[in-house]
């Protein structure tokens, strides 16, 4: 019995990203195709989001032109394949500020948006460093700081202090500072709504990029693997890790990194007109498969 | 392609326009803050000493800037940004308005943008490092 369905909904992709950025060590090793993905959550009266992608309008011809990145959909056509409209996502939570993820605020104008405290002040003790500091700054655009500045005034940016439960019946924001960036989050939902629930799912954000940094290379003998960019600590990517791990009861599938291409293996998937995949997590009891 | 005084040109004017970026990201920056209630956004924030100075040297440099033909659209664009830059920070003598201070800081950016736009060398964001770009591929 599910209280929330799920689905992660390819809006463009990397189709040769170099696997030493998504896996630590993994120098030289060729590439791999990087989805860029963001998560719905349909149920309980509530359509909510994890991340919102990036504007094409904003940074979409230099990503494709330079970059490599292929395919970019609008939210309205990505969302339309499962019947749903930017306009009916009221809740939006933010894993990170990097444009990728964070880059198309102005898509959703009812959504409320929820976002670390810590990645907000950190981003702004970071611009009063010297220009040699910039390193810190990558990802970050200033036109989506802008863009924040609308939403707080509408009241519509809710800076979170750390875990905060229940912010939708199962849902919960878990800090995990100075990991992936200064003040990222991830997402737990208890699908089956208990407070120790044996239905539990984690929306990761880049805390993990792939299968690999959350069982390692050998399935005989797992271990974590960091991803390939901290700007905080791989120790403490790591120990977050432990902690997501188990609070899906040690099921690593249920940890889900949003940029993970295999996640078609190991869950109903199709493929779009569009070319983009929409895998299905879960059913929300009565919800139509969007997949078959 | 663009010719050698026009490259000497974006050479010589990269500086200023990161500058100016970061001005109006300090400045944005502060504005959620305030925008969103938190303690840490008042007027004397040393951000804002941090911005002014900053700015200071980009409006110099901006002024101080010979457009080539090809240049000139950017240049155009570059100094609207200063301008308008300027009159948002000079908003922040009080206490932090973030209307007064967001629409010029809004049109300030959106010149930056402009300005990006009208000539290679100019990034509105660094993707060449971002964690989710490829990295070092150059058509």
């Amino acid at each position: 019995m599910n209280a929330y369905s799920l689905w992660v909904m390819e809006f463009a992709a990397v189709p040769d990203y170099p696997q030493s950025g998504l896996i630590y060590g993994m120098h030289n090793q060729g590439t791999r195709k990087l989805p860029y993905c963001y998560i719905v959550i349909k149920g309980q009266g509530q359509l909510a989001m994890v991340d919102v992608g990036y504007n094409h309008k904003a940074h979409g011809e230099v990503l494709a032109n330079t970059y490599g990145v292929r395919g970019w959909h609008s939210p309205r056509e990505v969302l339309g394949e499962i019947g749903i409209t930017p306009e009916d996502i009221r809740t939006i939570f933010i894993t990170h500020a990097h444009f990728d993820h964070m880059g198309n605020i102005e898509d959703f104008p009812n959504a409320t948006f929820y976002l670390q405290e810590r990645e907000l002040s950190k981003w702004v003790w970071t611009m009063s460093l010297p220009r040699r500091f910039r390193w810190l700054m990558l990802g970050i655009d200033p036109a989506d700081i802008m863009r924040a500045v609308d939403l707080a005034r509408q009241g519509r940016l809710v800076a979170v202090d750390g875990d905060r439960e229940n912010v939708l019946p199962g849902v919960d924001l878990h800090a995990a500072f100075d990991t992936h960036t200064w003040g990222s989050m991830y997402v737990t939902v208890r699908n089956d709504l208990g407070s120790d629930s044996e239905s539990s799912w984690v929306f990761c954000g880049d805390l993990a990029y792939t299968q690999e940094n959350l069982r390692g290379h050998d399935p005989k003998d797992p271990e974590y693997i960091p991803i390939g960019f901290a700007m905080g600590s791989q120790f403490n990517l790591i120990m977050k890790t432990e902690e997501m791990v188990k609070s899906v009861g040690g099921d690593v599938n249920h940890v889900v990194p949003p940029h993970e291409e295999r996640l078609k293996d190991l869950f109903p998937s199709r493929i779009t007109k569009l070319g983009l995949r929409i895998t299905e997590l879960a059913l929300a009891d009565g919800e139509k498969s969007q997949v078959v | 392609m663009v010719d050698e005084a026009t490259a000497a040109y974006i050479v010589e004017n990269q500086k200023c326009f990161e500058d100016l970026k970061q001005v109006a990201s300090q400045l944005a920056g502060l504005l959620v803050l305030a925008a969103a209630g938190s303690k840490e956004a008042v007027p004397d924030h040393p951000m804002i000493v941090l911005a002014r100075d900053l700015y200071r040297e980009a409006d110099d440099a901006v002024r101080r800037a010979w457009p080539t033909e090809r240049a000139r659209q950017h240049h155009e664009h570059i100094a609207r940004a200063a301008a308008s830059i300027g009159v948002a920070l000079s908003e922040t003598d009080g206490a932090l308005n973030v209307d007064r201070i967001l629409v010029p800081l809004r049109a300030g950016y959106t010149e930056l943008e402009r300005a990006a736009d009208s000539l290679p060398g100019f990034e509105k964001v660094s993707y060449e490092r971002a964690c989710c770009g490829r990295r070092g591929l150059v058509q």
